[in-house]
């Protein structure tokens, strides 16, 4: 079997790895002395120069991002990690907390300093219990070794960080409502302008960066910007952590470098799919991310390539589905949990998913109608570019999506009394 | 009268071909305002900061360059931009406010037949104007137990409701009560109170009027009237001094609600539940309809013409039996400017009698000069001071909206000091809060006039008068011995007296009623002092000067129903008798209009006149008490002017059909007057006006045609002298 690329994820199969002594016996915290050792400015190059991108889904250059924070604000800044990981098909920052939470303290701390953070926060999704405790532990143990906390390692830098568990909602991974529920309000969504970098957590400029990103971090500084840009795509630098899901024989997370196609992810990684079935389609980056079809799997797994095939590459949550999946019930699954995630800020997002759900219910049960699947495009280009935040949006893709690719077979459940397989399943069993 | 801030760069743009030019920093929606453009909203209201949440405001917006179509944007939290072409009625527009309609209307019942905003509601209206004509929805609608109450006066029906979250905003941000929250997520989304902290609030009917549907209803209305049943009618609130400009609706002959008729420079556009539903005495089926005279001891009804002609008989008798200093008169703070100037025209001409009063407060004498009683700022400018100091005063319980206007100043960044006896709702926002005993408010003010003086603080006019004499008047006011005396903290008083001293802004308030408190009988002039020494008197955003009770309490005043000066103050030859005085035994025939003396003395005194005479809509302790009894007419069934506790005088419409059998004030003194055979020809209370205007400085040049429906300031420059130190 092939080999994964151990950048993050290095060392994260050693027995103990998550403890601080460890961590430290396998070069942990080196990079956070090296770091100190650098001029905040001289990290940010770095970073700037390795080319990652965020990986909690947009894809945002980080140093450019840690760059726009504002500059004389009487306010103090603020670093917040989002670790709520709440996308359906994502589970690779539950993995990295769970088992190398020290290695994104780490990368907490080295963010922080580089960014002239005092105070960093840790905003770990609520059902996420576990990860909390070993990164509380992490933190608590970098505290007692003088990593966190007042004149860190000696150099006369106080970074406080603060572990904070949601209480789980989806939107909160949205970064502003993430920063409202931080502050103990609703999660909901801010206007914006201002960005976080100007005025976000308390009104002070903040960075907003994901788990993986960060994570990412320690192993940049100990390695050289350059070293990280070697690996990749020529836009699309560095590695990723595919959360693979669905219908194959072997799920799971697997790091591999950007441009790895999705059918060695699935085929040599994930062991293809259960039963020899062919697959049907496959959504690329969590379930936000618009469904491709099945010959899409030789693309480049890279930001490029896969907006060019018509998706996102997102939280490279990829979620296989085969021959034998009821398109109209996996999104069916799928438009429920925006419905029941919305905030209920904005109008088309709170109604329209609330609607979209219950034409599917109806096609799904044989009560649709053919003229649904055309009402179903119609509602979501209402509530396409019409909402608050990009959760509207998100819970468009994978209706629109399937619709392109598998119209017949919503017009299928339509025209004959409901879900055909389910029908056949009956049927077959039937036959027994 | 708003307050554009000074010196903000104008921005021109063009909607639907129109060309608007504003302040930078306007958003879009209220660019097409001024233009004259409706663009719908729900979520968005001018008070507040924009949310963007119904998506009911789309416009388009042209690209810059390169030209890429965009989606389209919400016109309230768009800023314009200078060049901004925005368009309100393209085919996009239509589609994405079509589109949020739909969504709206998809949980909405359609019970509007039924419903209590049918007919002014803003999902029918804007449904009717941008709305699809038909429904695509035929699946199943959420639905929910209704109604349930979310406090005493108001019912929810949240199945209407569209959480466009104003209400829950206007509790938590502008009122900042405990009020509305949203419970639940997404499509279960729905407005509530919190178990632990009910709804508690005495703005809570701003909620009620800010719904743009029937999902909040006031009990007072539910259910009672059709919209396009009312008659409307713009006129002040008369529930206190602050004078909130109200829309007062009737049905045949009642009182149904009053609404908020936005006046920034006042009310900002809020009422509060006092004022709101305080009509109940207006609409009382007990009001007196028919004039009563004590005969064989009981009071038995009579017509107008006995009445008056016993009133008019009876006071002449009195008058030269005893002298006319046996006769006085006791004026209102409930009743017009018109009404109470013509009272003590009355009775100073008619009577020939100098003893006139009205009940309030203890201030210097008018004819001294000096108006410490009239509030030198305005409410306005409170938006933008520094220091505001509630000295013995408490807006909330008292003056209601002018306590909104304190949180506005607050939010601004103003600074709160509280110096009270008893806690109040607003200390907890408050930075200082010095805990006194009764009484003493009076003695702070003097220490921090102390701390101003020793640390030679004082500025403006007054500093280069401050004299050696002067200065040791205040010598033992000093922060220790206070502190010692009064049990107040030293520091807080010196920080606020140095505070004040470098303030641009600063109010200081207090309560007429805390002048009356024993031990504060100097306050009006310590409050005054303390503000002229610290430069606060004339200041922008700056003032001084007591928070009345009544409506009408500084008007009573300014048309001199006051023993020593006459309207505008202008000193009288021989002062009479004062309030108290006059029910000493001052007196043995006492006219009372629209007060109620039997709450302040032992209404044993009372029995005791020879002649008593009161106007007043119902029978209240004095009236019980009196020898002839005359049924006055309510503020909603009249025309006049009231002057607020800042200076603004603001006309009252008739909005109800007089009560048959009562009569305006002004028409009963003109029917007294006539009978004492006074040449008296006002038709009505235009006349009177018309006359103030003339002859009182103060009132110069008023009319009904400049007070307008937002009112008229009268200002310290038309009136005497500057104040001075004593």
């Amino acid at each position: 079997m092939a080999e994964q690329m151990r950048v993050v994820t290095k060392d994260i199969d050693v027995p103990g790895i998550d403890t601080l002594a460890v961590y430290e016996q396998h070069g942990g915290y080196q990079a956070l002395r090296q770091a100190l050792g650098m001029e905040p400015a001289a990290i940010i190059d770095e970073v700037k120069a390795s080319g990652l991108r965020g990986r909690g889904g947009a894809g945002f250059p980080t140093g450019m991002k840690w760059s726009f924070l504002a500059k004389g604000s009487p306010k103090p800044t603020y670093l917040c990690c989002n670790a709520d990981e709440s996308e359906p098909g994502t589970f690779k920052d539950r993995m990295l907390m769970e088992k190398l939470p020290h290695r994104l303290v780490e990368g907490v701390l080295i963010s922080a300093y580089a960014t002239g953070t005092k105070q960093a926060f840790i905003y770990i999704r609520g059902e996420l219990l576990y990860a909390a405790q070993q990164v509380s532990r992490a933190v608590a143990e970098a505290y007692a070794a003088g990593y966190a906390g007042k004149n860190i390692m000696g150099s006369g830098r106080d970074i406080d960080v603060l572990v904070h568990r949601g209480a789980g909602a989806y939107i909160c991974g949205e970064e502003t409502a993430l920063l409202e529920s931080l502050e103990g309000k609703r999660g909901y969504p801010r206007l914006k302008p201002p960005f976080p970098a100007v005025a976000g957590l308390y009104g002070g400029p903040t960075v907003i960066n994901n788990c993986e990103t960060l994570s990412t971090v320690p192993m940049i500084i100990a390695n050289g910007g350059a070293w990280y840009a070697s690996i990749g795509t020529e836009k699309s630098k560095g590695t990723r952590i595919f959360c693979l899901s669905g219908h194959v024989n072997r799920p799971g997370n697997y790091e591999l470098p950007i441009g790895t196609t999705f059918r060695t992810v699935v085929e040599e990684f994930g062991g293809g799919v259960p039963g020899g079935k062919q697959v049907k389609a496959f959504i690329p980056g969590g379930s936000s991310t618009p469904m491709l079809p099945a010959e899409k799997l030789d693309i480049s797994a890279d930001y490029e390539a896969v907006a060019a095939a018509g998706s996102m590459f997102g939280a490279a949550g990829v979620i296989v589905l085969d021959e034998d999946t009821c398109i109209v019930g996996a999104v069916l699954r799928m438009t429920e949990f925006y419905r029941d995630e919305s905030c209920g800020k904005c109008t088309p997002c709170r109604e329209g998913t609330f609607w979209l759900v219950q034409l599917l219910e109806r096609l799904e049960a044989g009560h649709g109608r053919p003229e649904d699947v055309a009402l179903l495009l119609d509602i979501c280009d209402n509530i396409a570019g019409k909402s608050f935040c990009p959760l509207g949006d998100a819970a468009t893709s994978p209706i629109v999506s399937s619709i392109r690719l598998f119209r017949d077979e919503y017009i299928a459940h339509a025209t004959g009394g409901g879900c055909p397989f389910k029908q056949r399943a009956l049927a077959g069993a039937g036959s027994h | 009268m708003s307050q554009e801030p000074q010196g903000v760069p104008l921005v021109t743009l063009t909607i639907d071909g129109r060309s608007v030019t504003v302040p930078q920093g306007t958003v879009v929606w209220q660019a097409a305002q001024q233009a004259g453009i409706e663009i719908p909203i729900y979520c968005y209201h001018p008070k507040m900061p924009p949310l963007g949440a119904c998506r009911m405001c789309f416009v388009e917006v042209e690209p810059m360059s390169p030209p890429v179509a965009k989606p389209p944007q919400t016109a309230c939290t768009t800023e314009v931009r200078e060049g901004m072409v925005v368009h309100t009625d393209t085919p996009l527009v239509q589609k994405s406010r079509k589109g949020t309609l739909e969504f709206l209307l998809i949980n909405h019942p359609l019970d509007c037949p039924i419903c209590d905003k049918g007919g002014e509601c803003d999902l029918q209206d804007f449904t009717l104007r941008y709305g699809p004509g038909a429904s695509r929805f035929n699946a199943q609608k959420r639905h929910f137990q209704k109604p349930i109450p979310v406090s005493e006066n108001i019912l929810l029906d949240r199945e209407r409701c569209i959480a466009c979250q104003r209400c829950v905003r206007f509790t938590q941000e502008i009122a900042q009560d405990p009020g509305l929250i949203l419970l639940q997520r997404g499509f279960r989304t729905e407005v509530g109170v919190d178990p632990g902290a009910p709804f508690d609030s005495i703005f809570s009917g701003n909620v009620v009027e800010m719904c743009p549907v029937g999902a909040l209803t006031a009990k007072s209305y539910r259910f009672i009237s059709r919209p396009w049943e009312l008659k409307r009618t713009p006129s002040i609130c008369t529930n206190c001094a602050v004078g909130c400009n109200a829309r007062i609706d009737v049905r045949v002959d009642r009182i149904l609600r009053l609404m908020s008729r936005t006046n920034d420079a006042i009310d900002d556009g809020w009422l509060c539940d006092r004022g709101r539903w305080g009509y109940a005495a207006v609409n009382d089926p007990a009001r007196l309809r028919v004039p009563l005279v004590r005969r064989n001891g009981t009071l038995q009804e009579t017509t107008w013409d006995d009445a008056l002609d016993t009133v008019a008989r009876r006071f002449r008798e009195i008058a030269k039996q005893h002298g006319a200093q046996a006769v006085g008169g006791i004026g209102s703070t409930h009743t017009t400017n018109e009404e109470n100037y013509l009272f003590q025209k009355l009775l100073r001409e008619g009577l020939g009698t100098p003893n006139i009063d009205h009940h309030h407060g203890v201030f210097p004498p008018a004819s001294q000069g000096a108006l410490p009683w009239a509030f030198t700022g305005t409410i306005a400018g409170i938006d933008r001071t520094q220091e505001i100091v509630l000295l013995g005063a408490d807006p909330y319980e008292r003056q209601p909206v002018l306590d909104l206007r304190l949180k506005k100043a607050l939010r601004n960044g103003a600074h709160l000091t509280v110096i009270d006896a008893d806690p109040s709702r607003i200390e907890r926002l408050a930075g200082r809060v010095i805990r006194i005993k009764p009484g003493t408010e009076s003695a702070v003010a003097r220490t921090l006039t102390q701390v101003v003086l020793a640390e030679n603080l004082a500025r403006g006019d007054m500093a280069a008068r401050v004299t050696d004499e002067y200065r040791a008047r205040f010598k033992q006011f000093t922060p220790e011995r206070m502190a010692e005396a009064l049990g107040i903290d030293a520091d807080a008083v010196r920080s606020l007296a140095r505070a004040l001293a470098s303030a641009d802004g600063a109010v200081i308030l207090y309560d007429e009623a805390t002048t009356r408190q024993s031990g504060n009988e100097t306050l009006a002039a310590d409050a005054f002092e303390l503000a002229l020494l610290t430069d606060h008197v004339t200041r922008l955003h700056s003032g001084v000067g007591p928070l009345w009770e009544d409506a009408n309490a500084l008007g009573a005043r300014d048309m001199g129903v006051l023993p020593d000066v006459g309207p505008g103050y202008q000193p009288v030859q021989s002062p009479g008798l004062a309030y108290e005085a006059m029910l000493a035994g001052g007196v043995r025939a006492l006219w009372v209009m629209g007060a109620n003396p039997a709450r302040h003395v032992d209404p044993a005194v009372l029995d005791a006149l020879d002649f008593l005479v009161v106007q007043e809509m119902a029978m209240t302790e004095t009236a019980k008490r009196a020898d002839v009894v005359l049924p006055a007419l309510s503020y909603a069934e009249k025309i006049g002017t009231m002057t607020n506790l800042e200076r603004c005088v603001q006309a009252l419409r008739r909005a109800l059909v007089p009560l048959p059998g009562a009569k305006a004030d002004w028409e009963i003194l003109r029917g007294v007057a006539t009978r004492l055979g006074l040449p008296w020809s006002y038709r009505s209370p235009a006349d009177v006006l018309s006359e103030i205007a003339a002859s009182v400085p103060l009132y110069a040049g008023l009319t009904r045609a400049t007070i307008g429906d937002q009112g008229q300031r009268w200002s310290f420059a038309d009136a005497l002298e500057p104040a001075t130190i004593r």
